[in-house]
């Protein structure tokens, strides 16, 4: 027998084709959160692990805000995906561990999410390593010339 | 590799071992998490720790099993305990430095001078008092000289483990060392009991990078635990409750009940007595915890916990549930002479335990009701 032959019932996700308490509640405080974002730019999250949701709530919430334009990847210590839903300003933000496992989650309501914004430490680092790669190109090109010349 | 040096900041370490900005700010905001703090806390946090110089951290292990160490040093991935320790300055831990002899004793002695005022001192083991201190020493001193020497020019001190928070296995009758807990000896610094046996590694990192980050330890409950993570018993947050509500037992370690993944409170669970957060963060990189895999929690983050009768005897016939008779030792270590007792008794004692709780957060005096 399989675990999907299991028959589970999910209780608490709400009316059939409609949201859980749980996620409207969420809901209007994106809602809230985003016009103060237009109005003052004051930024904001939702820590999602801390909330109590019924099962299936969650995804009924993710499928309510739905998908938008951006969806980044990027790896370090495992997988992180930052999406902007469908709803402009609210991103999705899901870190995962090296074993795949969500270490957190977030609904951040912002114009682009902090962790996707280079760092100026990370562009001096850049400037510097641009610069050295430059020089020994230039090097490089002055060596050839020379064993050309003699 | 360069070894990194003292001048450096948290931010230059990690970027010389590759680790970049953005791992390092997604882990900071899984620990906000995982500390409860607010959602945005992460980035705060971030920049505290990489603008900050590397923290000064002397470790002094007494009468221990090394088991804490193992259990923060034995992360499955690089987690946030694995970035810590690459970038705190751990000055001296008899354990894990490849010093030895007079040049680990100077190593330490330069560190307390060095950082005075501002070093973290983490304690792992009971300090034993019998006979003079005669039963652990190390360098021709007793752990009682050492410790309050290295605890002269600390910060604060962190206990890690029940045996430093509370006197744990050492202190078990009859006691044979006199051993007692850190905070008998250390009255005149903040104490933070990290307890469990041993703790969960994010507890003992997490604990401190609340410190480096808000600059300030963690409100504690009435045994000097950090709240945010010995808050909540492991019976309140157990997903086993539902069946310990419907009176839904398993009798023997294989019976139907069992099987069914009901309460084990009759095969001796300390659950509804215990703080810690094993239900919540759980073991081994998340996978589970005692309970989860069928057995019952032991209490280990509890004082006295080794006297208090067969780990397999339900709390309402063992003498975890016995006011007067196994536990004013324990608190008397624990809390001075002026600590009281509480009661105890079987079936009640989920109640108990959490108006324990709602009066440790009322008055966090450092006593037990």
């Amino acid at each position: 027998m399989k675990l999907s032959d299991i028959g589970v019932r999910v209780e608490g996700g709400g009316p059939p084709g409609g949201l859980g308490g749980g996620a409207v509640a969420i809901l209007h405080e994106v809602l809230a959160m985003l016009e103060r974002l237009l109005r003052t730019g004051e930024e904001a999250a939702i820590d999602l692990r801390s909330l109590p949701m019924a099962p299936g709530e969650l995804d009924a919430l993710a499928a309510a805000l739905g998908q938008g334009e951006v969806d980044a990847v990027f790896d370090g210590g495992g997988r992180s995906r930052v999406r902007e839903t469908a709803v402009h300003g609210v991103w999705w933000v899901e870190h995962r561990d090296p074993d795949d496992e969500i270490i957190a989650s977030f609904i951040e309501i912002t114009t682009v999410p902090a962790i996707l914004i280079t760092d100026p430490a990370d562009i001096r680092r850049g400037i510097d390593g641009l610069r050295r790669r430059l020089a020994q190109d230039a090097a490089g090109r002055e060596e050839r010339g020379g064993q050309a010349n003699g | 590799m360069a070894e990194p040096d003292e001048t450096q900041t948290v931010g230059e370490v990690l970027a010389a071992q590759g680790i970049s900005r953005r791992s390092f700010l997604k882990f900071c905001a899984a620990t906000a998490s995982m500390l409860a703090m607010p959602p945005l806390m992460g980035r705060a946090m971030a920049k505290q720790l990489a603008s900050m110089r590397r923290p000064s951290v002397i470790y002094l292990s007494f009468q221990e099993c090394t088991g804490c160490l193992e259990s923060l040093t034995r992360s499955f991935s690089p987690t946030l305990e694995t970035l810590i320790f690459n970038v705190i300055s751990l000055d001296y831990d008899d354990t894990l430095m490849a010093a030895a002899g007079e040049a680990a004793e100077k190593a330490k002695d330069e560190a307390m001078r060095k950082n005075r005022g501002r070093y973290l001192l983490i304690v792992d083991g009971a300090v034993p008092m019998g006979n003079g201190g005669v039963y652990h020493t190390a360098a021709g001193r007793s752990a009682e000289q050492i410790l309050r020497e290295a605890a002269k020019g600390a910060a604060a001190v962190v206990s890690v483990g029940t045996c430093a928070a509370f006197g744990g296995l050492p202190l078990a009758d009859p006691n044979p060392t006199g051993a007692v807990p850190v905070s008998r000896l250390v009255t005149d610094k903040p104490v933070v009991n990290v307890s469990g046996c041993p703790p969960i590694p994010a507890v003992i990192t997490g604990t401190l990078v609340h410190y480096y980050t808000q600059g300030k330890l963690p409100d504690l409950d009435g045994h000097g635990r950090p709240l945010v993570f010995y808050g909540n018993s492991i019976h309140d947050r157990c997903y086993r409750r539902p069946f310990y509500d419907k009176g839904q037992f398993a009798k023997t370690f294989d019976d139907e009940g069992a099987r069914n993944g009901w309460c084990l409170w009759e095969l001796g669970c300390k659950g509804p007595v215990t703080y810690n957060a094993c239900a919540t963060l759980k073991w081994n990189d998340g996978t589970s915890f005692p309970i989860e895999s069928g057995h019952p929690c032991l209490g280990c983050s509890e004082p006295g916990f080794w006297d208090g009768g067969s780990f397999y005897s339900p709390l309402a016939t063992g003498k975890w549930g016995r006011a007067g008779e196994m536990r004013p030792k324990e608190v008397a270590a624990i809390a001075g002479p002026a600590a009281g007792v509480g009661a105890l008794v079987g079936a009640g004692a989920a109640a108990w335990a959490r108006g324990r709780r709602r009066h440790s957060e009322q008055d966090s005096g450092g006593e037990e009701d």
